[in-house]
This record gives C-alpha cells, sequence and structure tokens, in this order.
C-alpha cells in the first residue's frame, strides 16, 4: 500500500525523559544539584501510517526509552505523543488499556516476553481476557488459531498446548507476533526484533514481519542497533546519539549519503564480507566511547568525539534538525564543509 | 493448569523429591504422624484423655511420679506396673454368711520384687450395692479384705481402695502370722495393705516383704438377693492394680499417664503449627508480592509497617497479650500469625522485584494488563513453590513458639500441648525431682516435628528452587 | 608455514540423562603460525566447544572421546595429565578470552587486583614487578594505568573487554582463542576492539582462533574460515575462497551468505534457511545438514559427506560437490 505522507499515525513531539537516580537520605542531604540522567532529551518524529520506521543507536542512546515512551510503559518528563490525531501523553487508566489495543510491542528476547508457566494457548488467549474481548473459550479458540495462522505457525493445533520452552527461537518470535495481532492493532513497536535470533532465521522472521505488515495494514516502529536489518526492513530511518536524534530520513538515502559525521562513523565501522580486509587496520573517524547521559557535553553532543569539530559545534546551542529537502534531516551546523 | 498437567507437575515432583534422603525420612514422619492422629483412639490407652486432662480425679486410680514400665528393664528389683482389668470370670457361688452370690474374679499374675501400691475396685452401680471382697494367694490363703457397702445410688461410679478401706483387714490377717512384738510396735493405721498382701507369711512378713509370686485371684462376691431385686443394678466391675511404674512413658505427680498426653498433644502441634504457618506465609508472600511491585511509596510504607512488626519483641507482647485476652487456642493462633506473617516478606520481595524486571511482565503490561492480574497470574505463582517450602520451615517456629507460650502458662487450658505438659513439669520442679520421664518425651518429639518439618522445607526447597539445584 | 595447532578427529559428547549429545563430532583442522582461523556458525554449532576443547576444559558433563588428538607445537596434548596441562598448557600456551568475560569480572574488587591474582597465580612475581607488568600491559590493550585502581562497575564494555584481553595475554600465549569477544559491543567499540587485536597480534606474533556468528566481521578478521553445522565442518577454506566473486561450495555457507543483510548493498529479499538445527543426541542420518538443504540429494540422507580438500586448501563436507 503506498504511504501518504500528510497521514501521519504517530507524531512526537520534543518528547523527554529525565530519570532521576536513586538517592538515600544523606546523599540527598550532602548535594544540593542531582545528577538528572537525559535518557531521551527533546526527540520530534513522525510516523506515517503503513510505514516501517527505524531508531538506530548504540546502547545508551534512548532508543529504547523511546519505546518505552511511545507504548506508554514509562511517563515522559516533557513533551508530546499524538496518535492517530489524539493526544496521548497523559492518559487515565481506561484511555491507557484503549491505547494498548492499538499499539503493541514486541521484545527483543521473545522467550523472556513470554511468562514460562504458560502454554501458547495461554500466552496468545492472554490479551483477549485482559480487554475483555467478547465470544466464549471457543470463540477465543478461534481467534487464537486465526493468530498463528498470520504468523505461518502451521497446523496451529500443534502449537497451542506447547510451553515457550518447546519452541525454537524463531518460532516464539512468531508466537510473539501473533499475541500482539491478536487485538487487530494499528501500529507495532518492535525493540530489537531478531537480534536473539539465529542468522540462518533471521530473514524468515522479517519476511513474515513484513509480509503481516502488508497484509493487515501496520505501522511499526522498529528499533535497532544493527544498520544493515534497519536498511532491509524499513522505509525510514532515524539515528540516535546520546538521547537526540542527529539524523533523519529515508532509509536507503540516510546509509547511501550519509551528512552527519556520527551516522558515517556508525556507518564506516560496519563489517562488510569484503576480502582482503584482513590484518588492515581499518581507519575509523571517531574515537571514544559514548559519553554518560548523566553528562551530556554542552553544544553540539557528539563534538568531544567529532573529527570535525571546531569550538563554534561546543560554543554555541545544540544545533535543530534540519531538512537538506528530499525529507533528509539532519542536526549538524558544520555539514557543508565536511 | 489443567488436572492432567498438575498430575504431571506432581510426578515431576515426587521424582525429583524421592532422591532427598532427608526429605523422604521427614515425609515419613509426617505420614506416620497423620496416622496417629487419625488413628488416636487406638494409641490412647485413656480413651478420654482429651476431655480429661485436667481432671484430677479421672487421673485417681494412677500411682503419681511412676517411671515409665520399661524402667524395670533396667533395675534389679522390678516394680509392679499399672494394670487395669475388665474382664471378670463371672461365677455362681455359695457363700457361708450370705447363701448364694455372684462372684467376680480377677487373675493378676504377680511376678515382681515389690509390689504394686493399691488395688483398686471399681463398678457402676444403681440401689445398693454390697460387695464382699478377698484376695486368694498363690500360697493358697485367702485375704478377706472387707466389704463395700453403698446405698442410694443412682448409676454411679463406685470406688473401693485397698490400701485405705482394708487397713484393718489386711492387719487382721498379719496378726495371725507376724512375731507379737513386730505387731505390738505397728498398728492397722500405719501398715501398707498392698506390702503384706504380695508377702511370703512368716514371723517378720510385716518388714521382711518378702515377695510372693504367682498367679493371684482377686474375688468380688455380690450376694444373689441383691441383684434379684429390679432396683439394684452392678456393671462394669473393674480392677485397678496401681503399680509403682506405669505406661509407655510414666506419670506426673497429678496422676496423669504422659504417653496419653503426649499422644493427644500431637494433634494440637500439627493443627496449630500447620495452620499458623499457611495463614501467615499466604500472608507475608502476598505483602512482600505487593510491596515490591508497586514499588514507589506504597513499598516504603509496606517497608516500613514491616520493619515495625520485625522489630517488635515478640514474646513479651505476646505474654501481655495472652494475659489480657483469655487463653484460647484461636487467640493464640492469631497472635502468632499477627507476628510470623513477617517471615517471608523480605525474601519474597526481593525476589518480586527480580521478577518484575523480567520482560514478560513488562510484555503483559505492554498488553494492559491490570496490576492485580499482574500479581496473581504472572508473579504469585512463581513465587508459589517458595511459599511452599517457606510453609514447611515455619512450622517448627510455631510450635516451639507455642510451646513456650504454654511454657509460660498461656496456653489454652481446654486442649493439651506439649508446650502445657513441659510447663506443668516446671511448676511441679520435675528437673529437681528426677522426672525426666515428664520432660524429656515432649521436649523430644517439639524438636522431632520441627525437625520433621524442617527436612521437608529443605528437601521442597532444594527441589522448587531451581537455584539451590547442584546439577 | 608451520603448524601451531593440528586438531583430528576431535569428538567431545556431552554425556546427559536423556543421552550423548554429539557436540563435536570428527573435528580436524589445522592452524598455521601468525594465522587467525575463524570458526563460525549458529548457536549450538559447537564453535564454543571445540574453542573450550583447545584448552582441555570442557564444561561437565562433556568429555573429549577416546581417538581425538590435538598437537599443540607438535606436541599431542591429550596425553598429558591435568597437572602438566595446568602447569605448561593453559594459560601458557593457548589461553582464550571467553564469551561476555567482561562481564565476569568481580565487582568487589579493583581491576589492578584481580589482573594481580591472575599474575600470581602463574608466575612468582614481586608486588612491585607484577604491578609494572600489569601497567605495561594495559598501556598494550590501550588503557591509561589509572585503570588499576577503578572497579569493574566504573568502566565501560569496551574497556572491560581490553582488560579481558590484556589478562588473556600477560602469560605471553602462542595462541589465543577468542570467543564472540565484540558480540556484546556496539558496532563502533567494536572496530576498535578488532584493530586492537590485529595490532597485538603483530606486536606478539599470535595466533588467533576467532569464534563468532557474524559472517561480515568474520570477513574481516579471518585468514581462513571455517563454517560448523551440527558439531561437525561444512566448509573450511581461505577467506578468498569463501566469501570471494566464485562464493562459497557448501549450500549451508552459500545459503549463510545470502541469509545476511548488508548495508552498503541494498538487497530486495533476504533468503533464509528453514527449519531449526538439529537435536544433537539424536542428529539425522547422512548430512546433518540435508533436512534443511535446497540441494539435497537421495545419497545426503544415508551417507555422512566426508570432509575433501575440492581444491588446494579449501575443504567441504557435501556430497554435490563431489564430482
Amino acid at each position: 500500500m503506498s504511504i501518504n505522507e500528510n497521514d501521519v499515525i504517530l507524531q512526537v513531539q520534543d518528547l523527554k525523559k529525565h530519570f532521576m537516580p536513586h538517592q538515600g537520605l544523606l546523599q540527598s542531604l550532602g548535594t544540593k544539584t542531582k545528577k538528572v540522567i537525559k535518557a531521551v532529551d527533546g526527540i520530534s518524529f513522525g510516523i506515517r501510517r503503513g510505514e516501517i520506521f527505524g531508531l538506530i543507536g548504540e546502547s545508551g542512546s534512548g532508543k529504547t526509552t523511546t519505546g518505552k515512551l511511545v507504548m506508554k510503559l514509562i511517563e515522559p518528563t516533557s513533551g508530546k505523543i499524538v496518535f492517530n490525531g489524539e493526544d496521548v501523553t497523559i492518559t487515565d487508566r481506561g484511555r491507557t488499556k484503549a491505547y494498548r489495543r492499538q499499539v503493541q510491542m514486541i521484545f527483543q528476547d521473545p522467550y523472556a516476553s513470554m511468562n514460562p508457566r504458560f502454554k501458547i494457548r495461554d500466552v496468545l488467549g492472554e490479551p483477549l481476557i485482559i480487554h475483555k474481548i467478547e465470544g466464549d473459550r471457543l470463540r477465543h479458540e478461534e481467534m487464537i488459531i486465526k493468530s498463528l495462522t498470520e504468523v505461518k505457525l502451521n497446523p496451529p493445533s500443534d502449537f497451542m498446548g506447547r510451553y515457550p520452552h518447546m519452541l525454537s527461537g524463531g518460532q516464539r518470535q512468531r508466537v510473539a507476533t501473533a499475541r500482539t495481532l491478536i487485538l487487530n492493532p494499528m501500529m507495532l513497536v518492535a525493540d530489537e526484533p531478531v537480534s536473539m535470533i539465529d542468522l540462518s532465521t533471521r530473514a524468515e522472521i522479517l519476511h513474515m514481519m513484513k509480509d503481516v505488515q502488508r497484509d493487515l495494514g501496520l505501522t511499526y516502529l522498529y528499533i535497532t542497533h544493527d544498520l544493515s536489518t534497519a536498511r532491509y526492513f524499513t522505509d525510514r530511518i532515524a539515528v540516535m546519539y546520546l538521547g537526540r536524534i542527529v539524523e533523519m530520513g529515508r532509509a536507503d538515502d540516510v546509509i547511501d549519503n550519509p551528512i552527519h559525521p556520527y551516522t558515517r562513523a556508525l556507518i564506516d565501522a560496519v563489517p562488510e564480507p569484503e576480502t582482503g580486509m584482513v590484518d588492515i587496520i581499518k581507519e575509523l573517524p571517531i574515537s571514544g566511547e559514548i559519553p554518560s547521559p548523566a553528562n551530556i557535553p554542552p553544544g553540539c553532543r557528539f563534538h568531544t568525539r567529532c573529527p570535525y569539530a571546531k569550538p563554534v559545534c561546543s560554543e554555541q546551542t545544540e544545533p535543530e534538525l534540519s531538512d537538506v529537502g528530499n525529507g533528509h534531516f539532519h542536526a549538524c551546523r558544520r555539514w557543508k564543509e565536511l | 493448569m489443567s488436572m492432567k498437567d498438575f498430575n504431571f507437575r506432581l510426578l515431576e515432583f515426587w521424582s525429583d523429591f524421592r532422591r532427598e534422603k532427608a526429605g523422604l525420612i521427614g515425609l515419613g514422619i509426617l505420614l506416620f504422624s497423620v496416622l496417629v492422629v487419625l488413628l488416636e483412639p487406638v494409641f490412647l490407652p485413656y480413651k478420654d484423655v482429651n476431655g480429661n486432662w485436667r481432671n484430677i480425679s479421672y487421673w485417681e486410680d494412677n500411682s503419681d511420679s511412676a517411671p515409665p514400665a520399661w524402667t524395670n528393664i533396667f533395675t534389679t528389683k522390678k516394680s509392679a506396673t499399672t494394670r487395669q482389668f475388665d474382664k471378670p470370670a463371672v461365677t455362681e457361688e455359695e457363700d457361708a454368711s450370705y447363701g448364694p452370690v455372684k462372684m467376680y474374679s480377677f487373675p493378676y499374675k504377680y511376678g515382681y520384687d515389690l509390689p504394686p501400691l493399691d488395688l483398686i475396685i471399681r463398678a457402676r452401680a444403681s440401689g445398693m450395692a454390697l460387695m464382699l471382697l478377698e484376695l486368694e494367694r498363690p500360697d493358697g490363703l485367702i485375704v478377706n479384705l472387707g466389704e463395700m457397702y453403698r446405698d442410694g445410688l443412682e448409676d454411679d461410679d463406685i470406688r473401693f481402695a485397698i490400701d485405705t478401706e482394708s487397713k484393718a483387714n489386711v492387719f487382721d490377717f498379719a496378726r495371725e502370722y507376724a512375731s507379737a512384738e513386730a505387731i505390738s510396735t505397728s498398728d492397722a493405721q500405719n501398715i501398707k495393705p498392698s506390702y503384706i498382701l504380695f508377702s511370703k507369711t512368716g514371723t517378720d512378713m510385716l518388714s521382711a516383704r518378702d515377695a510372693l509370686k504367682g498367679e493371684y485371684f482377686l474375688h468380688i462376691k455380690v450376694p444373689a438377693f441383691l441383684l434379684e431385686d429390679e432396683n439394684n443394678t452392678l456393671d462394669d466391675v473393674r480392677l485397678v492394680v496401681t503399680g509403682r511404674v506405669s505406661g509407655i512413658l510414666g506419670t506426673d505427680t497429678s496422676k496423669r499417664d504422659i504417653y496419653s498426653g503426649v499422644v493427644a498433644g500431637l494433634k494440637w502441634a500439627l493443627f496449630i503449627g500447620i495452620i499458623t504457618s499457611v495463614i501467615s506465609v499466604l500472608i507475608g508472600v502476598l505483602y512482600g508480592i505487593i510491596s515490591a511491585y508497586f514499588g514507589g511509596f506504597v513499598d516504603t510504607a509496606m517497608s516500613f509497617v514491616f520493619e515495625v512488626f520485625v522489630s517488635i519483641p515478640v514474646l513479651p507482647v505476646l505474654i501481655v497479650m495472652s494475659a489480657i485476652f483469655k487463653p484460647s487456642i484461636w487467640i493464640i493462633i492469631a497472635s502468632l500469625i499477627v507476628f510470623s506473617w513477617v517471615g517471608p516478606v523480605k525474601t519474597v520481595r526481593s525476589m518480586a522485584l527480580q521478577i518484575k524486571e523480567e520482560t514478560y511482565i513488562e510484555a503483559a503490561n505492554a498488553l494492559g494488563a491490570t496490576k492485580w492480574r499482574i500479581i496473581f497470574k504472572h508473579m504469585a505463582p512463581l513465587l508459589l513453590p517458595y511459599s511452599f517450602a517457606n510453609m514447611a520451615l515455619s512450622v517448627p517456629g510455631t510450635i516451639v513458639f507455642e510451646a513456650s507460650l504454654s511454657l509460660l502458662g498461656l496456653g489454652d487450658p481446654t486442649i493439651i500441648t506439649w508446650g502445657q505438659i513441659l510447663h506443668d513439669a516446671q511448676v511441679s520442679g520435675a528437673t529437681l525431682n528426677g522426672l525426666w520421664w515428664w520432660i524429656v518425651p515432649p521436649g523430644l518429639l517439639i524438636a522431632l516435628m520441627g525437625a520433621t518439618f524442617a527436612f521437608l522445607g529443605f528437601a521442597m526447597d532444594k527441589i522448587l528452587h531451581p537455584k539451590l539445584r547442584t546439577r | 608455514m608451520d603448524k601451531i595447532l593440528e586438531v583430528k578427529n576431535l569428538r567431545l559428547y556431552y554425556h546427559t540423562n536423556k543421552g550423548a549429545v554429539k557436540a563435536l563430532d570428527d573435528v580436524s583442522f589445522d592452524l598455521y603460525k601468525g594465522e587467525t582461523l575463524g570458526l563460525v556458525g549458529e548457536s549450538g554449532c559447537g564453535k564454543t566447544t571445540t574453542g573450550v576443547a583447545l584448552l582441555r576444559m570442557p564444561s561437565p558433563p562433556g568429555r573429549i572421546e577416546e581417538g581425538s588428538q590435538i598437537f599443540l607445537d607438535g606436541r599431542d596434548i591429550m596425553g598429558l595429565s591435568e597437572k602438566q596441562i595446568r602447569k605448561d598448557v593453559r594459560w601458557e600456551e593457548v589461553s582464550m578470552v571467553f564469551q561476555g568475560a567482561m562481564n565476569c569480572l568481580t565487582p568487589v574488587y579493583t581491576i589492578g587486583k584481580q589482573m594481580l591474582e591472575t599474575l600470581q597465580e602463574h608466575r612468582e612475581m614481586e608486588k612491585k614487578q607484577a604491578e609494572k607488568l600489569i601497567k605495561e600491559y594495559l598501556g598494550l590493550v590501550g588503557l591509561p594505568p589509572e585503570v588499576m585502581n577503578r572497579y569493574p562497575h566504573e568502566l565501560s564494555g569496551g574497556m572491560k573487554q581490553r582488560i579481558v584481553i590484556a589478562t588473556a595475554l600477560f602469560l605471553k600465549p602462542k595462541l589465543v582463542v577468542l570467543d564472540e569477544p565484540t558480540t556484546a559491543l556496539d558496532v563502533i567499540v567494536q572496530a576498535q576492539i578488532i584493530n586492537l587485536l590485529k595490532k597485538l597480534k603483530k606486536t606478539f606474533d599470535l595466533s588467533f582462533i576467532f569464534i563468532t556468528h557474524d559472517l561480515s566481521l568474520e570477513a574481516e578478521v579471518s585468514d581462513r574460515v571455517c563454517v560448523m553445522y551440527a558439531g561437525k565442518i561444512a566448509e573450511l577454506g581461505t577467506n578468498q575462497q569463501i566469501y570471494g566473486k566464485q562464493g562459497p561450495m557448501h549450500p549451508y555457507t552459500e545459503k549463510l551468505l545470502l541469509a545476511t543483510p548488508l548495508l552498503k548493498k541494498k538487497v530486495e529479499t533476504l533468503s533464509f534457511i528453514p527449519g531449526a538445527p538439529p537435536d544433537l543426541i539424536d542428529p539425522p542420518s547422512g548430512c546433518r545438514f540435508h533436512p534443511r538443504c535446497h540441494k539435497v540429494m537421495d545419497k545426503c540422507k544415508e551417507e555422512i559427506p566426508p570432509l575433501l580438500e575440492l581444491e588446494p586448501g579449501h575443504m567441504v563436507a557435501c556430497w554435490r560437490c563431489v564430482k
């Protein structure tokens, strides 16, 4: 299905999540200012209906926190989340529950995301019970079978009575996907859905997810650290660094023509199966490691590691995202000089 | 969980449990205890002990402070044991003075060195009762023990103790054989009838006490004309030989049979132990989960309440409570629960904090599950095994606790508990008087019951708590 | 070139209640001095088990079976007693960087104390001298000497991994087994660690066995690549033979490469291998890959394909490739 650029299903505006570290009584007396961990520090993006949107970043970039904010598993410090035209930033319990019918989540480790004491039937039946979906046991059973068929676990009856540990990694992720589909959601948040799955079946799961997305007209927020699967799987991506988006655009544009020095470094660091690279020490355009989100550098937060940093980068205020046309955004002041 | 799954889990549990020796020992003792409780009448020599533990007259036929019968094995001079006879041989005889009589005869084989303390004749009678008592000795002599005459009875228990009521008759019997010198220095009041009755005759029979072993017969003659009157009935003629040693575990200073007390106390130990630990562990586990799951202010507040309960000195408070309320088993159980629910809280809270972080809890949350659904459907079942183990492990504590309360004299007087037996022993100075059979058995049983549940608990903990598994 | 390691018919079974898990079955390969051999495959294919077997320390209930031979620098280490292994092989000749080892540093001791302990376990050394050596090695892995006084939780994943690598090199081993040394790390840190390893290899004249599930990474670090499947070697060849234009020979390697998403080339559809790796208690008859293979023949189901050298230095175990 074609994606209408103006039909935005999820709009996130200047979203922030700051964590206050736990302090003991004595500590809070001793220090005047608390060190705030700025996990997500003012991000804005829109996801169009029927699109797969990738959120890329290293650990500590805030991508998982963003996913949890969108899922409303945690409350944002400030900012706005608009879903399907409705502001869902602050909702009461009933509204949150209704929201969760429309937005579902797939977790990184499918095994960990299912109660080991539940059979597949119970795993899939749980959302039906939680949302008090009408129908007796038989009707529920039918719905469970239908969703298992959607994720191509055939024949469904073979799987219903099994426990999660009796399935392979790929089958588990299919069940996890089936669980999200059973309530007919509009959007799925998938946090590293294939990183725990063996290479040989990884593509199979991605195919399945894509098929489901196409068949049911779903929208995905795909969170990953893996640029390669992101390129393969997503329509648009946003690259996060230390709680902010540094570059955003169509996946091919961003990866083939990266603008921000951080995106470039990320792409250069990815190994590719090319011969003749053995024993050659690659020049890395970036040094050091991602700083602590409790201690964010002033100005452009990447300047401490940026090979092109000039005093202007640290002295001026934080660069905002700007469009180079073609919906390709970046947050680098000196991009023209690079 | 369907029945089939449950059976499967149970089988799986059993196959693991079978390998735990301590657990099997615990289970064995527990099953035996349950058997004893179920078949209590079979094990009780005094069937009505449950209602009569504090009824002095119920125990009056016993000797006080008698050691267990089996102590005879270790002594050179064997003592007569307490015995009860309730099936006399009934014959028709002619009596010189009363004519035709109905004669109840109790044969008693006497093979000890030290005679019984007393012979007690009991019966139930209405109207008028007259019994002529005689003892036929192995040497052929028949001793007249006097007669029991009661009137105006209405299905009453009648009792005749030779030790007090036949002194004169027995003295008369001795007078025939003993030396005049011996007779002149004693009188009918200061002799011990049983010594004379069970000793060989001779001039020194008042002091020599040379046991005459053999078969004795106690004859009770009832004049036939009395029984012909419909108003007079006589049933249930029994003989109690009050020995110097008694039963499996002897008697206390109030003549109570300790073995009966101990057996009757078992069910209360199990009842108090199990009820208290099941309820308090359930409360504690739920408290821990809720505290951990809700976190924040709720957790802080609940932890505070928990700390308060933990730091209350339990025993003094319980003593005060028991003193205020009329001691009853329910008050005791309730107060034990009030203080023992804190046991599992800390561990459960930390376990629940871990489970709370599991992805599937987050997944359930993302599906929109309510807090209570997460607590009862996802968290509590995982803590169930721990709870079972914890229940078993907290039983010993409760049993000991009840015992301590009873020891302090705060037990429920309507029931028999091991703690109360110990309390009575302590009050009567049992240790000072060397009545070890009064203290050791209940003490050991408290320890054994504790060990039983501890064994069970350890074994369950090991099986159900995969982290402790050594495989 | 001299061989530093020769493995012949290595079999390692885990003897469980349900039967023997044939984790390694007839694995044979060589390693030349100064070379990096990559072991690659899916989880459960036996790559880590191979690494552990080289140190002769299979985790119970694993056992290296009779008939397995491991020659280290020409010396048969299968014949040595456990004591001798500990004295002159383990950590002295062969060391290993375990997967996730960086998360196994003791949280209550400083880095310096932990490194000192490892060192003094094997060498009698004065404390001052040992500390000097530790500082030297920290420098070699690109860490400042102050790190000695830090606790593990104060360090990032990349720094901890550097410490684990430094510890593995302490006793100057000739061969280092690296088990997924970069798996838990971010790409940029991964690239830094890979660079470091390449540098260290030159400095110390080391030979590496590099275990990973990431084919792309293997291409960048290994001279030769050994593809394993279900406890057996499927294909072994030079980097050029596996990743070059001509492509691999074994259908498994072929499919695995096609299933790897590439960053710099847009692929329309990735392929995948249907099914899951087999149960190694009762592996499939014949070729263990045949139930998932797209080129399966009748012969594959019955006879185990031998590992044959089909072109110089390129060994393949596939009936299809036998002409």
